[in-house]
């Protein structure tokens, strides 16, 4: 038996505001980006690939678009070598320091980015290390860091240990345990927390910005400096471009949860 | 009773933790610390940097500016949030999800196409003020960024998928059957609200609060971009003196006001949520 | 005579403490070759934590385990030689089922080829030989557990360790498999220790019963023995069930005087308490129901029927002595069966010899 009840349309109502609120300005991009140079208007007067002709015909735009899908690559590979062993190890073993180390790992999500940046900008700096790419993919696999340690992490938790007791008993030795039992299994874990490590790259602005110069200018970097001076509608494009791919990579990662759920 | 002997001996652990660790402590703990260094450190120790803050109008000026745009941030977003929350809880499971999607798509779009969007949505010429226009038939051109109010628009719009989850979360462990059995003693649907609801989601309130505060004191892109002159945050206060007058000991003070300021509030959220809170950050 | 089996494991003064906590209070053991010895007892007793130390998972606080003759105290788990099947089955899920049960063969570099044969051979086994290209989610829980039987069984480990393997299956599943699992000992001859709580898989499937108690032995032996000829009354109250009459030792008259009666004690045997209290045991399946006398040799005691239930093969009958104390009669079942009236009063005796005289027990103390 139901109770009749009134609909009740406030709370709907409201959540719909913020919805469009939360929805606009992530979409509004696209269609801008097909319209015309002239001006930002929606719907666009005319649609045109203008402005992504424009985009990929200086190079300095493209250029740094590849400079950060690069950093995103390497960030990705090395949050996944150094961070999967790692979250292994903290659950593997009890290390007097594995709790602190732990900890540490997901310091970079508690410290506001501005205070990391302006301390690697300090310590890089003067030793004429900013203006690398590489010191840049290594500050974005700090950042990138606890986000891989939570998805393996989680991964790792959901993993009955008797896999491996079972693998030693039969004759097997640890490092094949790993390779050939426990790696399978984290398989969605570790994809998952690679695309965050590459999403979190990709879009990073600040740190980029404070350690980068014109040698290894990222997208998101030269993106800002645009947006500083004047508002040009070849943003739209360079938007529409950074919002497909953090689209497919956030599709991607929901997948991965929902498949987890199922299997 | 049995507790098995870990898996993995003491060296096959630092070995596997080692280049982790290396990379924290070269690029996360040392620059703290050279921050820290920084700050009290010109041609020797000196306690000049926090003298000058002390009495600098401009800093303080920027303190006041950031908790204000960070408190009605995190108030909007509240206000913002809870009918959201409110809203997917009570969807059933399967229906939550497409839902779920909108709440998290800002969170994986850049802050700075959000801040685009946002210039090009609600400029001068924008899109909303030229809808305005049209509706009403005269020219109209309410000043919506550049401003505090697109500055608090912008992080709101940043905070929201937090916020949105933190109270969702706490909304989610609720039993539904109290609502229930309230309703069933005749009770309307604003006093179970008011009286059941509310007060059960306030872990989830409290937390979303303060991870939205803690995310907002450090904001840098959003007001550099959308607010005005008069809207600069300590983050901002910070590029000011490293790029700008080249005083590194002055902006490694205000950098280490910000790192203990959000330290404070980290340690209160860690209080509200126990350790698990902040990994939560992280999904 | 029989000829003597070689010690697979011998197992001397082990002990595991956790803190103040003995898991394993030194404990000697030996499981001859071929044998399946069953370690039986409930939660925290010990069983799994012996297992454990036998298997190398958990490491001696002190003692000595020997495997095949050599001292494996402190080898590494992957170069003891054993096999295990755990009650989760841990069947590699990323694996299918063929992958799974040459995984143990690829470890040991056998030649493909042999390994292909050596798989599908022991799958016929079993049985299972067409869900080889399956993945283990798609099978059921007793094809999965013997899939993991079969996944021990085709590198001939010399000692196969179960522990509880069909406690996450259902009743009827799990007799079956009990069956398969008594076959495939005796048709390959390995060496199993098998840990379980559940006493009727104990009696069921061992050649030896090791009952754990605390982290020690309580006793051992064949599973008649232990059923019938309990030591303790911690044995007798484990394995199946029993009436425990306590009283005090009359040696003069050979009787236990209890508040039913003096009841004529059996013939001594070593090990028996010799005076003071003692608790006299008798199997339900031991008593029979008299309306009138009783062989005259026999103890009787008058008691009222409160309740009679048919259990298929056999029938329970619920009586009181006066004073209220419960006892328990089991008699087989048939269609001619006449059951007593409930509220009716008949006499209950027992053979002298099916009686046991055991030590009282602190543990034991409302009976």
């Amino acid at each position: 038996m139901s109770f009749p009840r009134r609909s009740n349309l406030v709370v709907p109502a409201a959540a719909w505001i913020t919805y469009l609120f939360l929805l606009v300005p992530s979409l509004i991009v696209i269609p801008i980006s097909f319209g015309g140079s002239g001006e930002m208007t929606f719907p666009p007067q005319v649609w045109t690939l203008d402005l992504y002709r424009q985009f990929f015909a200086d190079a300095a735009w493209w250029g740094s678009l590849i400079q950060s899908l690069r950093i995103a690559v390497f960030v990705t590979l090395v949050t996944t070598v150094l961070g999967v062993p790692a979250a292994y190890a903290l659950q593997r073993t009890n290390l007097p320091g594995g709790k602190v180390l732990g900890g540490l790992a997901m310091g970079p999500l508690l410290v506001p980015v501005v205070v990391l940046a302006l301390g690697l900008y300090l310590q890089l700096g003067p030793i004429g290390l900013a203006d690398k790419t590489w010191t840049v993919v290594l500050a974005h696999s700090m950042l990138a860091l606890p986000f891989v340690m939570v998805s393996v992490g989680a991964a790792l938790r959901h993993l009955d240990p008797s896999y491996e007791q079972v693998a030693l008993i039969m004759g097997a030795g640890k490092t094949r345990i790993f390779f050939k039992v426990v790696l399978p299994q984290l398989r969605s874990g570790i994809a998952a927390g690679a695309l965050f490590a590459f999403l979190i790259s990709l879009d990073e602005v600040i740190v980029a910005y404070f350690i980068t110069g014109t040698a290894t200018q990222t997208l998101p970097v030269k993106m800002y400096s645009a947006l500083r001076w004047e508002v040009s509608p070849v943003i739209a494009a360079v938007s529409t471009i950074l919002t497909v791919v953090s689209l497919a990579f956030a599709i991607g990662l929901m997948w991965l949860e929902r498949k987890d759920r199922h299997d | 009773m049995s507790e098995t002997k870990p898996y993995l001996d003491r060296w096959a652990g630092l070995a596997l933790l080692l280049p982790m660790a290396a990379l924290l402590a070269i690029f996360f703990v040392y620059p703290l610390a050279r921050t820290v260094w920084q700050s009290f450190y010109e041609y020797g120790f000196t306690l000049r940097a926090y003298e000058t803050l002390l009495s600098s109008t401009l800093f303080w000026k920027v303190l006041k500016t950031t908790f204000a745009i960070s408190f009605t941030a995190t108030i909007v977003a509240l206000l913002a949030g809870y009918p959201v929350a409110l809203h997917l809880s009570r969807l059933p499971p399967q229906r939550r999800m497409p839902y779920l999607v909108m709440v998290m798509l800002p969170f994986w779009t850049s802050i700075l196409v959000k801040s685009f969007a946002l210039i090009v949505l609600l400029g001068y010429d924008g899109i909303v003020n030229n809808a305005l226009s049209f509706v009403f038939g005269s020219p109209i051109h309410i000043p919506m960024v550049f401003n505090r109010v697109g500055a608090i628009l912008g992080m709101v719009n940043y905070l929201l998928p937090f916020m949105i989850l933190s109270i969702l979360s706490s909304l989610l462990t609720q039993d539904v059957n109290l609502g229930r059995a309230a309703e069933v003693m005749g009770a309307s649907r604003f006093t179970i609200f008011r009286r059941i609801t509310l007060p059960l989601s306030m872990p989830g309130v409290l937390a979303g609060v303060l991870i939205s505060f803690t995310l907002s004191i450090g904001m840098y892109i959003t007001p550099a971009l959308l607010g005005g002159r008069q809207d600069m945050m300590m983050a901002n206060l910070i590029d000011f003196y490293t790029r700008q007058t080249l005083d590194w000991p002055l902006a490694s003070a205000i950098a280490v006001v910000l790192l203990l300021v959000s330290g404070v509030l980290v340690a209160m959220l860690g209080q509200v949520r126990g350790a698990g809170g902040m990994k939560e950050m992280a999904r | 005579m029989q000829p003597i089996a070689r010690d697979m494991i011998r197992v001397t003064a082990l002990t595991r403490t956790y803190g103040s906590f003995n898991a394993l209070d030194a404990v000697d053991l030996s499981v001859a070759q071929g044998e399946f010895v069953t370690l039986l007892g409930p939660s925290g007793s010990g069983k799994s934590t012996l297992l454990n130390l036998i298997s190398g998972m958990i490491e001696p606080t002190s003692g000595k385990i020997e495997i095949d003759g050599r001292d494996a105290t402190n080898q590494p788990t992957n170069q003891r030689g054993l096999g295990m099947v755990f009650q989760n089955y841990a069947l590699m899920p990323h694996m299918t089922v063929f992958e799974n049960v040459a995984f143990p063969l690829q470890v040991r570099k056998v030649p493909k080829s042999e390994i292909e044969t050596r798989v599908r051979d022991v799958l016929r086994l079993i049985q299972l030989e067409h869900v080889a290209d399956r993945k283990p989610k798609q099978l059921s829980g007793g094809q999965q557990q013997r899939i993991s039987l079969a996944r021990c069984i085709v590198y001939r480990p010399s000692i196969i360790l179960m522990d509880e393997p069909l406690g996450a299956l259902d009743k009827k599943l799990r007799e079956d498999m009990q069956l398969e699992i008594k076959r495939l000992h005796a048709e390959l001859g390995i060496t199993m220790i098998y840990v379980t709580h559940d006493q009727e898989e104990a009696l069921a499937m061992s050649d030896r019963i090791v009952l754990m108690r605390k982290g020690r032995i309580e006793q051992q032996g064949r599973p008649e023995e232990l059923y019938f000829r309990p030591d303790t009354l911690f044995t007798a109250d484990f394995l199946g069930s029993s009436n425990l009459l306590m009283g005090t030792i009359d040696v003069s008259a050979r009787t236990l005087q209890t508040a039913y009666g003096n009841l004529p004690l059996p013939a001594t045997r070593p090990g028996e308490p010799k005076s003071g209290d003692g608790v006299l045991m008798i199997r339900p399946e031991s008593v029979r129901l008299f309306s009138e006398t009783a062989p005259e040799t026999w103890s009787g005691l008058q008691a009222t029927v409160r309740d009679s239930i048919v259990l298929g093969s056999f029938v329970r009958h619920f009586l009181e002595l006066p004073g209220g104390k419960r006892v328990i009669v089991q008699e087989p079942s048939g269609a001619s069966l006449s059951r007593p009236e409930r509220g009716s009063t008949v006499r209950v005796a027992w053979g002298p010899q099916d009686a046991r005289l055991l030590r009282t027990d602190p543990d034991f103390q409302n009976l």
